[in-house]
């Protein structure tokens, strides 16, 4: 930027002057950090004399702007539900007083918030804010943003505060800044004396902080990575609250939680979202009532992995700066990522840092608006079992969703909530397509309860669905487990599909399920199995009496001595998996024992994806989105990350 | 058709109810979306023909048990109204003596032997005697979330009862952590859903939403001692709405 390291002076009076200017700005909410008790908070202005620029830190970072605690996404009437409204009604902020270590952070949520997939609200926040930084006067005890080096910036500001001790030197950030000094302040250009003193008071600031980070940060990752099985996980966990105290008031922590309430008379609802925390019991938490990571101590661990080394590894920084407010907020005082990463440095590092990433070109889906759903109409329903119904859907801009196999859906009911479902039926079913829904939480429950004709919303298609060019010219054998038939229905279709078969060889399905009332597609795989080289194995754990079963009974791994398999086509055989956790394991232990490779193998997994676009964190094992990255991955992709089949 | 709703109070003050009579204009929203055909605060009339029956208070007594039955019995949902119903709280301070030396203390050498009203048993949630669908925490509960949970009910979902501990709104709501200022608070153990409303105005947490984590635990020993706070003391202050309380799922 051309203006940058342009500097300017104003007197102190000159300066109470220029604050009153802003305070009168209609245009803008003042926000500036004040006293709160023996705290300090950023809250609106009244008068120069509130402005605390001796602060240390304050309780909670300006993030709360940006990404508030409660955020109203959408505006909507329960009668018409074609109405919902993105609820932009956002005003301007002048936020003053922003150390350069919450600025930091500020440039990470934006990394972040408005990567390829934009957040519209957190945009359009941005946008309208202006960020008057402040040097650090007085240190906090728990800070060590010295050795962080986020105690100075030289970005991320419009205007930045240096109080000389006999007037301010406003360095100038950016054209937006310039223009609001220039407006309401009579500023005078400053002397070489005043650039030489800013130098000298920037240069003493380091020394004042007591807590000291003794790995730089840019190691973090190493250390971390080396002691993923490290005992002091488990010690320092039995400590904690599971309060999440430590990422509500964290400047880089973003994760939030979507939620629908409805007023009383019942006509009019929102959409809101709210800071989560992963350390919350029930962060993970998915319809069927699974939990992820329910440990507490790896929901402990998990937070210091996506600080030093999850964060890092996808957007290159340390999602740490140094702040030490949640060393101050945690009361068993475990929270402090400087005592942690200290006590870690007795330890072996790891020179292998993305042991637990996954580097993988994710398409640039949809742009623009990624909150609001666009609204569908059920065409059919189709009952296929006592708990799963087939739902036809189309959208009513009549466009088609433009999905691949694998990929999932944000199904949307207002007043009820989202929830992602896996697409079922293949692409060229368009411009409908279908989804299978098994009745286990809010959203599902009331799926059940809708008729023809009646209206949803649907987000996405999201994830990465199977990557089915790698699958040409090769046998491919499916095992759908349960409702794992549900997603890879889309896929069996796909390849049996007349435009499609001669592109793949051999095409075997394995469908397991509990008894034959929950079986579902039997017509279906029954109609396929006249396409040519297509064989179809069906299976249950039991059979109960008053029921009839023509197939096998046992469980789905007694499937694969019957296959008939070529251990010569083993490097040409892909396998695709689908089904309840459990599943997995026995599942590929018997398709290593066939000599498959690792890479041939297909997984589609499940976790509690909620935004759809990498943003609210819930879905993560280890560092991978499950949303983004997958839900389908290669089974060599992913053995290695702990969380995976945990 | 609106579901038909019935409140019913045992043990209990009652405050609970209050706080919905309180809705105030809004009850008229209430009557919009259901039926109320039993609510003895605002109303005379009562009919046994409900679909939601919304209890306050807790069970006391032999004919509590009855009367409880009979509702669970004619109700498809059952909600548990405030603390006194969804944890016992402030009434099962007493099941620390046995109930005969309650009465002692209370009436004296009184007669009441055969009187069933004065025929209690130590006190019981009313989870403890008969199902429970779903739960509105508080003494007294938190006009927002009844309305958050009647909505849910009346649109087919299950109300979104936080599972986490009050810090959690209290940090949401910036306030300066009771311990620094010397505070007992129970809010890292107890429940959220009041919108951190005790600390947010100064005074620490009582409990009264239930506890998520038992005082007895290693991370509260070390907090204890850190803000050189005794295990009694904690222990007195969980007396209140948490005597002898398992921690909540």
């Amino acid at each position: 930027m051309d203006n940058k390291n342009e500097v300017k002076t104003l007197s102190y009076s000159n300066f109470d002057e220029f604050i009153k200017n802003l305070i009168r700005e209609k245009k803008y909410d003042l926000i500036g950090v004040k006293e709160k008790g023996k705290r300090f908070v950023f809250d609106i202005i009244e008068s120069p004399e509130e402005l605390r620029l001796d602060y240390d830190v304050t309780i909670l970072p300006p993030k709360k702007y940006f990404l508030p605690q409660i955020e109203v996404l959408m505006d909507y009437k329960l009668k018409d539900k074609s109405k919902a409204k993105e609820n932009m009604d956002i005003k301007s902020q002048i936020i003053i007083g922003v150390h350069p270590y919450d600025i930091i952070a500020i440039q990470q949520s934006d990394k972040i918030y408005l990567d390829e997939q934009k957040d519209d609200f957190y945009k359009k926040r941005r946008e309208n804010n202006i960020i008057i930084g402040s040097e650090i006067q007085n240190v906090s005890d728990r800070s060590f943003a010295g050795s962080m080096n986020t105690h100075l910036t030289d970005s991320g500001y419009d205007l930045f505060i240096t109080d000389l001790g006999s007037k301010y030197a406003i360095t100038i950030g950016s054209k937006k800044g310039k223009e609001l000094l220039v407006k309401h302040s009579k500023f005078k250009d400053a002397k070489s004396s005043d650039i030489k003193k800013i130098e000298k008071i920037r240069s003493k600031i380091k020394s004042k902080f007591k807590k000291e980070v003794k790995i730089p940060k840019e190691e973090w990752t190493k250390y971390l990575v080396a002691n993923y099985d490290n005992s002091l996980w488990e010690e320092r966990a039995n400590k904690c609250m599971e309060c999440s105290s430590c990422t509500m008031v964290c400047p880089t922590c973003y994760c939030y939680d979507v939620q629908d309430e409805v007023s009383l008379n019942m006509k009019q609802g929102k959409r809101y979202r709210t800071w989560d925390g992963c350390l919350i019991r029930d962060f993970t938490k998915i319809g069927s009532g699974e939990v992820f990571r329910q440990d507490i101590k790896d929901r402990y661990r998990h937070r210091f992995y996506r600080k030093g080394n999850y964060l890092p590894e996808r957007y290159d920084f340390v999602a740490c700066v140094g702040c030490g407010r949640c060393g101050i907020a945690c009361l068993p005082d475990i929270a402090d990522p400087c005592d942690l990463i200290n006590e870690l440095s007795r330890f072996d590092k790891d020179e292998k840092t993305d042991k637990f990433f996954i580097k993988q070109d994710t398409e640039v889906k949809e742009k623009g608006i990624i909150h609001i759903p666009r609204s569908a109409t059920i065409k059919k329903i189709e009952k296929l079992t006592d708990r799963e119904k087939l739902f036809k859907i189309e959208l009513d801009d009549k466009k088609s969703l433009g999905h691949k196999p694998g990929q999932f859906v944000e199904l949307s009911i207002l007043g009820i909530g989202e929830s992602p479902i896996s697409i079922s039926s293949a692409p060229t079913d368009a411009p409908t397509f279908e989804l299978v829904i098994r009745k286990v939480g809010n959203v599902t429950g009331k799926m059940f309860e809708l008729k023809k004709g009646d209206k949803i919303g649907i987000r996405g298609p999201f994830g990465n669905g199977f990557n089915v060019k790698a699958m040409e010219n090769k046998d491919i054998i499916f095992v759908c487990a349960g409702l794992g038939v549900a997603p890879l229905r889309s896929l069996i279709n796909y390849v049996s599909d007349k435009k499609n078969r001669n592109k793949f060889k051999k095409i075997k399905v394995l469908y397991g399920c509990k008894q034959p009332c929950e079986a579902m597609f039997l017509d279906e795989l029954e109609g396929l199995k006249s396409c040519e080289d297509f064989t179809c194995k069906l299976t249950v754990d039991k059979c109960p009496e008053d029921e009839e079963w023509d197939n096998e009974i046992g469980l789905i791994t007694t499937l694969f001595p019957k296959l008939d398999f070529d251990k010569n086509r083993a490097e040409d055989t892909i396998s695709v998996i689908c089904g309840p956790p459990i599943v997995y394991k026995f599942v590929i232990k018997n398709l290593k024992e066939m000599k498959i490779p690792d890479k041939n193998i297909f997984v589609s997994l499940e976790r509690r994806m909620k935004c759809g676009v990498g943003k609210c964190g819930h879905c993560q094992i280890n560092g991978v989105y499950v949303c983004k990255e997958g839900p389908v991955f290669r089974y060599s992709d992913v053995k290695d990350l702990p969380e995976a089949f945990e | 058709m609106k579901a038909k709703v019935a409140f019913f109070d045992f043990s209990s003050c009652e405050g609970c109810q209050l706080q919905i009579a309180n809705l105030e204009e809004e009850i008229l929203d209430l009557i919009d979306i259901v039926e109320v055909v039993s609510f003895r605060e605002v109303m005379k009339e009562h009919s046994d023909d409900y679909d939601i029956a919304i209890i306050e208070g807790s069970i006391m007594r032999p004919m509590d048990v009855e009367r409880i039955k009979k509702i669970r019995k004619n109700a498809k949902i059952l909600i548990a109204l405030g603390a006194c119903a969804t944890i016992g709280g402030i009434n099962k301070i007493r099941n620390q003596w046995s109930p005969e030396n309650v009465k002692k203390e209370v009436y004296g050498n009184e007669n009441l032997k055969g009187n069933k009203f004065f025929d209690v048993f130590k006190t019981k949630a009313v989870d403890e005697v008969v199902d429970v669908d779903y739960y509105i925490h508080g003494c007294p509960i938190n006009r927002e979330e009844f309305k958050k949970v009647i909505t849910s009910v009346a649109l087919g979902k299950k109300p979104e009862i936080p599972n986490y501990p009050v810090c959690v709104e209290c940090k949401k709501n910036e306030n300066i952590c009771l311990f620094e200022l010397g505070k007992f608070c129970l809010g890292p153990i107890t429940r959220a859903g009041c919108n951190s409303i005790c600390p947010s105005n100064g005074s620490a947490c009582e409990g009264c939403r239930g506890i998520l984590k038992k005082p007895e635990t290693e991370c509260i020993m070390d907090i204890l001692k850190r803000y050189d706070l005794t295990y009694e003391e904690m222990k007195s202050r969980c007396k209140m709405y948490n005597y002898n309380q398992e921690e909540c799922k």
